[in-house]
């Protein structure tokens, strides 16, 4: 979901998400660079992410992969579970308080 | 898309390293920039990104169509592997490719003929239409007049349609040529719903009394005589010696019946005297129903016409019913069950094939104990190591089926070559889609199943004790599987094998009853008189005498006549009769004869007894007093205590007369008509001289003309000189239908075609069997050697040794004929289908069932003795180091 999530600000190439995804979560996540691609294949696979070679800002060929229609659908409902689980957690935590 | 990266695998990697590099190096850039030197921020960004390698073997895990990638891989790794053993990879194909082989043809036969629908438009709805005569209990044809009758009245039926078969001497344009056609109503084409490829149909017009002579021909006659021409319509054929215009061609493949047709002519076109007599039961009707309306409601609508027919004619329509059954049936007949039969039979062989493949799986997995140990240990999964012995299995299966498959095709026809006219639909058994999909399912469920048991039951082990005692640690558990499996197969073949011999008995049985005549050295065949002689009726008495003393005049000839209805031929003249002055109620409803219509020498040339009296002689003339010979059947049970010679007995029809008064003059023998196990009753015969015939009928019985020689040469050996004599009297008069009676005999046990087949199956199961046996006992006397050495070093004799493992296989044997027996004797009860194949014989008829089980406990006993012998000669100093 964080995958995607950063992936739907645009075309972003792998080593960015990594970048990112630590850089948002202000490094409290951090995640294996090695099991970002097989992940990212995945959801490729899937149809949520599609993908093509580009430039970088330096000038160099990276893969940048970004959202497809229904990786868009799937990252909203995603995010929608997320949130009702959530709530759904604090409410019990704070009313067994 | 998707595809392309399976298919282009390599610049998929180039693309996937690439992404990788440039990540490592965009990372060892940002820490070069934060200050590190560049070794350091190299080692940190690998360490950081894990491993490499690990990270694209899971990458390639997610790319699509891996799966298939790992089965290709698994397959090479199959074939390689079996490659290695080719003497166990050639016995596992050949016994699968043997069962499934035998699997397939059984499968294809029945698929063409019982299951696959009729080729005509919505061959659901198709109906054969007759009558049921509830006196004599069976069914016969409608009457002409009662199919007009029905025709008109029905509502069930969008159509019915009446045919008699009827064969032509054809003899322009072209050469002379006997072909077989049909007589139908206008409408038969329509109720089939088959579309001329040329003209139309017969009319109405047509199709009456005296109406314009036309004829629909086959396509195959269009062609040879017309060359495909569309001007073949409206021009003439000569059939019979009177010209038939052609109204219609048909199209090619359109077949109904056994005999493929050539011409159809019209039924209402024929003799008066019997289009006219609803005592004449000689037209076959097929009916389409009306969408919505079932058989039965049908039969129900039927049954009410029938019964106003019936009041208005008492005198020769009482006591019968409708009988409506759906035509596929009547043209199946009880071929369908044989055939389950058989599939049955095949299938047991399957299961004893399965059980010798799944124990040389088992052997194999033994000796690759230590294999699958180290294998384990290198850190492949359970799964995989099932996997791996599951596609090896099924590459075997596969393969064999494929062999199978040639099998089959080769098996059926040679299997069919040798078995003609038993099978109906004939044409309709070969390889086709459902047939190959048959073979793969087979193959494909058997390579899964039976390698999954072994599989599973090796795939437990840890790779320790493997390791360690190299292939001893679970052998018992081993063993008591391929016994089981031994015992099954044990078992089924005896089933098998009961069968077959049950079979066998029965064809010895049928050959051994006496049918009444000697059906040895007689050539019977037709003969197509030219036209010119048989025109009127006396000329054509005086055509046949001369033909009978021409033919009797050739060299080896010993005997010869005619008769217009051959023993054994299916042919049925049958008619009723009665003995006293007074007329029956209805003629529906008294006893039948077999009617004989002859010349005086037949008896002579059957070789049947005449027991009192005379037969008839040449002074029989029409114009003489009307004679018949009856048998001593008809004697026995109608003048049980006087002399029938000089009795009369009465027959209802005789040309236009009714109620014709003959002298009986002779008894002769009874003889078997249809067949020799006696299955559709005994039925009284009465022998009449063919000369005696009125004119208005000649025409009719003159087509079933048949002369019977008895020689002691052989057909081929024969037929010449007799051609010859026979063209001597007429250049255009074609010889046909040559069949020796023994011939003819023969094809009336046709229904036992699975005779053979079984013997087939029952012989291989046998061989499978006794492999299987042979397999276990060398297997288990090889695993204990050890054992053996000790046993000798101890002081047991070699006899001892020889007895302790034949034992075993005694054992192994018993056990398995006791199982085998009693599924023997639970499926001769539940198969009805099979006892009525049998005669003289019962199904559980203990001395076969003995015989079989000796036969089976011999062989098991020979598969022992083998390695018997082996471990009896075995040094015990080597058998001790063996290990």
């Amino acid at each position: 979901m964080l995958i995607l999530k950063v992936a739907a600000l645009g075309p972003i190439h792998g080593y960015a998400i990594v970048q990112r995804i630590q850089q948002i979560s202000r490094d409290l996540l951090q995640i294996r660079q090695g099991s970002l691609y097989p992940a990212l294949y995945r959801l490729q696979n899937r149809g949520w992410l599609k993908s093509e070679w580009n430039l970088t800002e330096g000038g160099r060929e990276a893969k940048f992969y970004s959202l497809t229609k229904t990786g868009r659908q799937q990252l909203k409902a995603e995010t929608a579970e997320w949130k009702l689980l959530c709530e759904a957690i604090s409410l019990v935590l704070e009313t067994a308080e | 898309m998707r595809w392309n990266s399976w298919l282009n695998r390599r610049r998929w990697e180039r693309q996937m390293d690439a992404e990788f590099q440039f990540h490592l190096e965009s990372q060892i850039n940002d820490y070069v920039e934060q200050g590190l030197s560049r070794e350091d921020a190299e080692s940190r960004a690998r360490r950081e990104f894990g491993g490499l390698d690990l990270a694209k073997e899971e990458c390639r895990e997610q790319r699509p169509f891996e799966w298939l990638d790992h089965l290709l891989r698994d397959f090479r790794y199959a074939s390689r592997s079996l490659r290695k053993s080719p003497g166990f990879t050639a016995a596992a194909i050949l016994t699968l490719a043997l069962a499934i082989g035998a699997n397939t043809a059984i499968f294809s036969a029945l698929e063409g003929v019982v299951l696959k629908p009729l080729p005509y438009r919505d061959p659901d709805r198709l109906v054969l239409v007759a009558l049921y005569n509830r006196a004599l209990k069976y069914p016969t044809s409608l009457s002409y007049p009662d199919f007009l009758d029905w025709q008109r009245s029905s509502r069930s039926f969008e159509q019915i349609a009446a045919f008699r078969e009827q064969g032509f001497d054809l003899t322009s344009p072209g050469a002379p040529e006997r072909v077989d056609g049909k007589e139908i109503s206008s409408n038969f084409f329509r109720t089939f719903g088959v579309d001329l490829a040329l003209g139309r149909e017969l009319s109405l017009e047509e199709d009456r009394i005296a109406g314009p002579p036309a004829v629909v021909i086959s396509n195959r006659l269009w062609r040879d005589r017309f060359a495909g021409s569309p001007t073949a319509l409206g021009k003439t054929i000569t059939l019979n010696g009177a010209g038939y215009t052609i109204v219609g061609v048909l199209r090619s493949g359109f077949h109904f019946n056994q005999q493929q047709a050539d011409v159809y002519t019209a039924l209402g076109r024929g003799n008066p005297l019997f289009l006219t007599d609803r005592a004449v039961h000689d037209t076959l009707c097929v009916a389409r129903l009306h969408t919505e309306v079932s058989i039965d409601q049908a039969r129900a609508e039927m049954n009410t016409v029938q019964e106003h027919v019936a009041q208005l004619n008492p005198d020769t329509a009482r006591g019968q019913e409708a009988y409506i059954v759906p035509l596929k049936q009547f043209v199946v007949g009880d071929v369908g069950r044989t055939l389950l039969l058989l599939l049955g039979a095949v299938a047991l062989l399957l299961l004893i094939a399965c059980a010798n493949f799944a124990n040389l799986l088992l052997a194999r997995c033994a000796v690759r104990k230590r294999e699958f140990a180290v294998r384990l240990a290198l850190g492949a999964s359970h799964a995989q190591i099932v996997r791996h012995m599951v596609t090896e299995s099924v590459l075997l299966s596969l393969t064999g089926g494929v062999l199978g498959l040639g099998l089959a095709k080769w098996g059926l026809s040679a299997a069919l070559a040798a078995i003609p006219g038993s099978v109906p639909r004939i044409e309709n058994i070969g390889m086709n889609p459902w047939v190959l999909l048959f073979a793969f399912g087979v193959s494909t469920v058997v390579g899964i199943m039976f390698g999954l048991l072994p599989a599973l039951k090796s795939s437990k082990t840890d790779p320790q004790s493997g390791l360690k005692d190299g292939g001893r640690g679970s052998a018992a558990g081993h063993q008591r599987m391929q016994r089981v499996l031994v015992l099954v197969q044990i078992a089924l073949t005896l089933v098998l094998l009961t069968g077959a011999s049950l079979l066998f008995r029965t064809i010895h049985n049928l050959w051994a009853v006496n049918p009444g005549f000697d059906a040895r050295h007689v050539i019977t065949f037709q003969v197509g008189l030219s036209s010119s002689v048989t025109n009127t009726a006396p000329k054509e008495r005086v055509a046949y005498e001369q033909l009978v003393e021409r033919i009797r005049h050739t060299p080896r000839v010993e005997a010869v006549d005619i008769t217009a209805n051959v023993l054994f031929s299916g042919h049925r003249n049958e008619g009723a009769f009665w003995l006293s002055s007074q007329q029956p109620a209805s003629l529906a409803e008294i006893p039948r004869a077999i009617y004989y219509p002859v010349g005086p020498d037949h008896v002579n040339t059957m070789k049947i007894p005449l027991l009192r009296g005379r037969f008839f002689t040449t002074a029989d003339k029409v114009d003489s007093e009307k004679v018949v010979v009856i048998d001593s059947l008809l004697a026995r049970s109608y003048f049980p205590d006087g002399d029938a010679v000089g009795q009369t007995i009465t027959f209802p029809r005789w040309g236009a007369a009714r109620n014709v008064a003959f002298r009986i003059v002779g008894v002769v023998g009874h003889v078997e008509h249809y067949e020799l196990d006696g299955s559709s009753g005994q039925k009284p015969e009465i022998y009449y001289s063919f000369y005696q015939l009125p004119d208005e009928v000649l025409q009719a019985f003159s087509r079933q003309v048949t002369l019977a020689v008895r020689t002691p040469l052989d057909a081929a050996a024969m037929m010449p000189a007799i051609r010859k004599a026979v063209s001597e009297a007429g250049a255009d008069q074609p010889v046909y239908n040559i069949q020796t009676m023994q011939e003819l005999v023969s094809r009336s046990m046709g229904q036992r075609f699975p005779t053979f087949l079984l013997t087939a199956f029952a012989v291989l199961a046998l061989v499978l069997a006794s492999v299987g046996t042979y397999g276990v006992i060398s297997y288990s006397t090889s695993q204990r050697t050890h054992e053996i050495g000790i046993r000798v070093a101890l002081g047991a004799s070699r006899r001892d040794v020889l007895q302790m493992i034949i034992g075993e296989g005694v054992r192994l044997g018993l056990i398995g004929v006791a199982i085998g027996a009693s599924a023997a004797l639970i499926f001769a009860r539940a198969l009805p289908g099979f006892s009525h194949l049998l005669y003289g014989i019962g199904a559980s008829d203990p001395l076969t069932l003995v015989g079989t089980s000796f036969v089976l406990m011999g062989t098991a006993i020979l598969a022992c003795y083998i390695p018997a012998r082996r471990a009896a000669r075995l040094d015990p100093m080597i058998a001790l180091r063996s290990e």
